[in-house]
């Protein structure tokens, strides 16, 4: 009966006010039941002892509930704590240079002195990938093999094709057709992407119209080792700092602004020049 | 003298025959109303907003909802997926109809009013029910879609903190059976129940994404 508690409570703490506080909350039945029980002087006082212990183990029982949540919290806290540390010590920034470009990373253009390197990690199924995608296909025409042009795997988790199509041109690269199924797939992407359903038969279609060995195509979109390929590069990403796509490095360098065609023409101007 | 000696036994937690008549309450009306209310509307909001959200989608297909920070932290693509409208409308519908019950039940009890006792396994049923519905939508975005949209994440912990304190407060006022022992004890670490609770759902969330959580550090 909370209602009638709360009346109680409140006309104790009027009527009486030394000595006669009551267990906050404890229900007045209680309390008229042992005064019932024990008329007199004597049973006063044994209700006040009672109010004075129930009000203790009040007391103890929220600084109990709060001690035992603030120390779940301490230990998580410190727990995170450990962790960022760890790994701020474990952090990988040598090598750095390496696992930009691996000798296996697919290059789509070379250039003779080597000057200029542009890594562009992407993901087949973003949006911003395929919004970058016009700009970077109008440089690398423009520049040509006065810049090296490589392009790494980084899919996404939360798109659902972005594994299957990473295969599918790892698939097509075993076969010489990396960049024709690279423009492909982004040429397609509204049609196959953020669709739930596995697009492999969409990809097998597009490596039948390059005239791949469609066998040998099926047999890689499904075997580990291009599995493995995708998240070697998806790993390399990771250690340098990636965190979205696409993500461009300029020798070496991660390029932070939008990557508009002309934010691109500027950097890679500007490390030509240097 | 028996009687007070079983009564302080009772009042010291060691539960005996008749403690119900002298358990100290350790959830006022005060602090469940207020979470019940808190609670209730922060739900209801959350739920509004991905409603509209989901409206401004609908209306334009490359709409970017005001959730979608990064492809971990995402509200656009879970939208679109087969999970966001299990029962064949929109999720948030459910908890937009329903939060606002859970708010007024809070009102309700900080007015100090006498709800039945049916009400309150009303609210307890639809508690369970939401916690369950929420562990579900909690596991397809972890593992089945992975990604997090953050204002379902705010529904995740309102629903785990209503549901805890909700039947928490009915064992409390004997309106659900179990055990005294178990109810005294759950009782004085109340607050540290959602907590833990919700620092498994955190840990589970840190170790999924954690070559994302890795590159922010």
């Amino acid at each position: 009966m909370p209602a009638n508690n709360a009346k109680a409570r409140k006309r104790t703490a009027k009527g009486k006010p030394a000595g006669a506080a009551r267990p906050a909350g404890s229900p007045a039945s209680g309390d008229t039941r042992t005064a019932q029980a024990r008329p007199g002087a004597r049973a006063a006082a044994g209700n006040a002892g009672a109010g004075k212990a129930a009000r203790q183990i009040r007391r103890t029982g929220m600084s109990t509930n709060l001690k035992v949540t603030l120390g779940v919290l301490a230990v998580a806290m410190a727990v995170v704590v450990g962790i960022v540390v760890v790994n701020q010590n474990s952090a990988p920034t040598t090598a750095a240079a390496e696992a930009l470009v691996r000798p296996d990373s697919h290059r789509l253009s070379t250039a003779a002195d080597g000057k200029t390197t542009v890594v562009e990690f992407l993901d087949f199924e973003c949006e911003s990938c395929l919004a970058a995608y016009p700009g970077v296909e109008k440089l690398r025409a423009e520049y040509g093999d006065r810049i090296t042009y490589v392009v790494r795997y980084f899919p996404i988790a939360s798109h659902p094709n972005a594994f299957n199509a990473a295969h599918a041109a790892e698939a097509a690269a075993r076969q010489g057709k990396f960049e024709q199924m690279y423009k492909k797939l982004f040429d397609t992407q509204n049609t196959w992407g953020h669709n739930q359903q596995p697009q492999g038969a969409v990809f097998e279609g597009y490596a039948q119209e390059m005239g791949l060995d469609m066998a040998k195509f099926k047999a890689d979109v499904a075997s580990a080792e291009v599995a493995a390929r995708v998240k070697a590069d998806a790993a390399d990403g990771e250690n340098l700092g990636v965190r979205g796509t696409p993500t461009f490095f300029i020798n070496g360098k991660q390029y932070t602004d939008q990557p508009t065609y002309a934010g691109l023409k500027a950097a890679i101007d500007a490390s030509l020049a240097s | 003298m028996n009687r007070l000696q079983a009564n302080s036994a009772d009042l010291a937690g060691e539960t005996g025959p008749d403690a119900d008549t002298a358990e100290p309450r350790v959830l006022g009306e005060r602090l469940t109303g207020w979470i019940l209310v808190v609670g209730g509307l922060v739900g209801a909001l959350a739920a509004f907003v991905l409603t509209v959200e989901k409206i401004a989608l609908l209306k334009n297909p490359a709409y970017v909802p005001s959730c979608s920070i990064n492809p971990i932290l995402s509200c656009g693509s879970i939208m679109s997926t087969g999970q966001a409208e299990v029962f064949g409308f929109p999720n948030p519908l459910i908890g937009l109809a329903t939060f606002p019950v859970v708010a007024v039940t809070g009102v309700a009890v900080l007015a100090r009013l006498q709800l039945p006792r049916w009400w309150w396994l009303g609210l307890q049923a639809g508690a369970l029910f939401g916690v369950a519905f929420v562990h579900w939508l909690f596991f397809q975005s972890l593992y089945r879609i992975g990604a997090l949209c953050p204002y379902c994440m705010v529904v995740w912990v309102v629903m785990i903190v209503l549901f805890s304190y909700t039947t928490l407060y009915n064992l409390q006022e004997g309106r659900l059976p179990a055990p005294r022992r178990i109810t005294g004890a759950a009782l004085r670490v109340h607050s540290t129940i959602p907590t833990l609770w919700l620092l498994t759902f955190a840990a589970l969330i840190g170790v999924q994404f954690w070559s994302y959580w890795r590159t922010l550090i």
